[in-house]
């Protein structure tokens, strides 16, 4: 996979078709509504039925319930991933990669977790998602290395290398992992925006946009849940640059302030959209709506754009926010019917739009 | 070839001067015959972009072959509208 420039601007006709067809087969409310109300093993048989037919009898004979429906979830996810790869050409296919590079980070923290853990080989395999840009061979050899240290070494020439080497230290000393899984989100992110090749388009500033969105939304989570504990870290120590709406002083600000905080967001562009999530934490103190509430608002804006810019990458990129979140919610459901959640509870863990 | 065009444009204006009367350098048939070419080239351009999207789309859904045919061909009434042009412009020999 090589995220080379061709010539041609790309085939978006072909791929937002496709696209959009797959956007419209999602699962919508009534299916979520269904699924909440189901035992898991009800939710593995109506899995069997939709979109996840393969994955579920390929796995079928392997695993059971909850574990069933997760891996099938992950291995649909990469199928549906590829195809985009697949399909598209020239520069979207650039942007594309760009994006799904999102998996590379997510493989290598599952990864990491999985030998923080002692997970055994099996377990952490069945969980990762073949989707980003690392190919099964230097996988492989991540999941056959022997500790966390190997794994950094491993991932030196990587884009992620210089964070996680930074990084590598300070989990020694202090034995979490959050040093580690937020120096690849970092990588990650601030590799989405930098290095593009400085053309000017407008398929370009869109793709900007859209990521701009994106990281201005995780800044706001981080901002929110740093307000919210009060914890006496650096904000810009979490910041993540490329975004519109904070810059690195304005946030280390806030987050000091809760109150300012939402006024401040409230204020934004993404004022309307988050209005009743940010009301929710007023009133009930509870970050938990207010972090659905940006999921939602997230989709919202993603198909916003899509809407607005019918042949852009956006409504790619949007595909890929709402799959993310399709499958999200499918687990969310199954692993919350396993523990016995009421159906209340479940639905409120849920990101519908 | 536009070149090319013009040079058989250029040549054959002057053998019809030659006759007497002052002719136009495109006659009116020859007109209407490059309109219908040029819609047919517009055509195409679209066409290009609706069938790549309407190929998208049986892809994922077979039952939009029909639907995407004809959206595919709906540009081809250009060149159809065009092609009346040709029927309407009256022939050389009754302009003079």
């Amino acid at each position: 996979m090589s995220t080379e420039q061709t010539a041609t601007g790309g085939n978006y006709e072909y791929v937002i078709a496709r696209v959009r067809s797959r956007r419209a087969a999602l699962f919508d409310d009534d299916d979520y509504r269904k699924l909440v109300r189901m035992g898991t093993g009800e939710i593995a048989r109506f899995m069997e039925e939709t979109e996840y037919e393969t994955e579920m009898n390929a796995l079928g004979s392997r695993h059971t319930g909850v574990d069933l429906v997760e891996y099938a979830l992950n291995r649909n996810i990469a199928k549906h991933f590829d195809d985009l790869l697949r399909w598209a050409d020239g520069r979207l296919y650039e942007y594309v990669a760009r994006y799904l590079r999102k998996f590379d980070a997510w493989n290598v923290k599952t990864i990491i977790r999985g030998k923080y853990a002692d997970a055994s080989r099996e377990e952490v395999e069945t969980d990762l998602i073949r989707a980003g840009e690392f190919d099964d061979e230097f996988l492989e050899s991540l999941l056959t290395a022997s500790s966390i240290e190997d794994v950094v070494e491993l991932l030196e020439n990587t884009r992620f290398g210089d964070g996680l080497a930074e990084a590598y230290p300070v989990y020694e000393e202090e034995g979490v992992l959050v040093p580690l899984e937020n120096a690849l989100d970092r990588a990650f992110y601030e590799e989405l925006l930098t290095g593009l090749s400085g053309e000017v388009s407008r398929a370009m500033e869109l793709y900007i946009e859209f990521l701009s969105a994106e990281v201005d939304f995780r800044n706001m989570r981080n901002a929110f849940r740093l307000a919210r504990s009060g914890a006496d870290i650096d904000p810009s120590e979490y910041y993540i640059e490329g975004g519109k709406l904070f810059d690195a002083d304005e946030i280390s600000q806030l987050s000091r302030n809760t109150d300012q905080l939402v006024e401040f967001v409230r204020e934004s562009k993404y004022g309307e959209d988050l209005e009743e999530g940010l009301a929710s934490l007023e009133d009930a103190d509870s970050l938990m709506q207010l972090e659905q509430a940006l999921d939602a608002a997230l989709l919202e804006y993603s198909d916003t754009l899509s809407n607005r810019y019918p042949l852009s990458v956006c409504p790619v990129l949007a595909y890929v926010l709402a799959k993310e979140r399709e499958v999200d919610n499918i687990r969310a459901i199954a692993r919350g019917r396993e523990a016995g959640l009421s159906e209340d509870d479940i639905e409120s863990e849920l990101v519908i739009l | 070839m536009i070149e090319n065009a013009l040079a058989l444009v250029g040549s054959v204006a002057p053998i019809l001067q030659n006759a007497g009367t002052s002719y136009p350098a495109i006659p009116p048939k020859a007109a209407a015959a490059l309109a219908v070419g040029l819609a047919a080239f517009g055509a195409g351009y679209a066409e290009r972009g609706i069938g790549a999207a309407a190929v998208g789309a049986i892809a994922e859904d077979d039952d939009m072959f029909g639907r995407g045919l004809i959206l595919t061909v709906l540009p081809e009434t250009l060149v159809i509208l065009a092609l009346v042009v040709v029927f309407v412009v009256p022939d050389w020999s009754a302009v003079v």
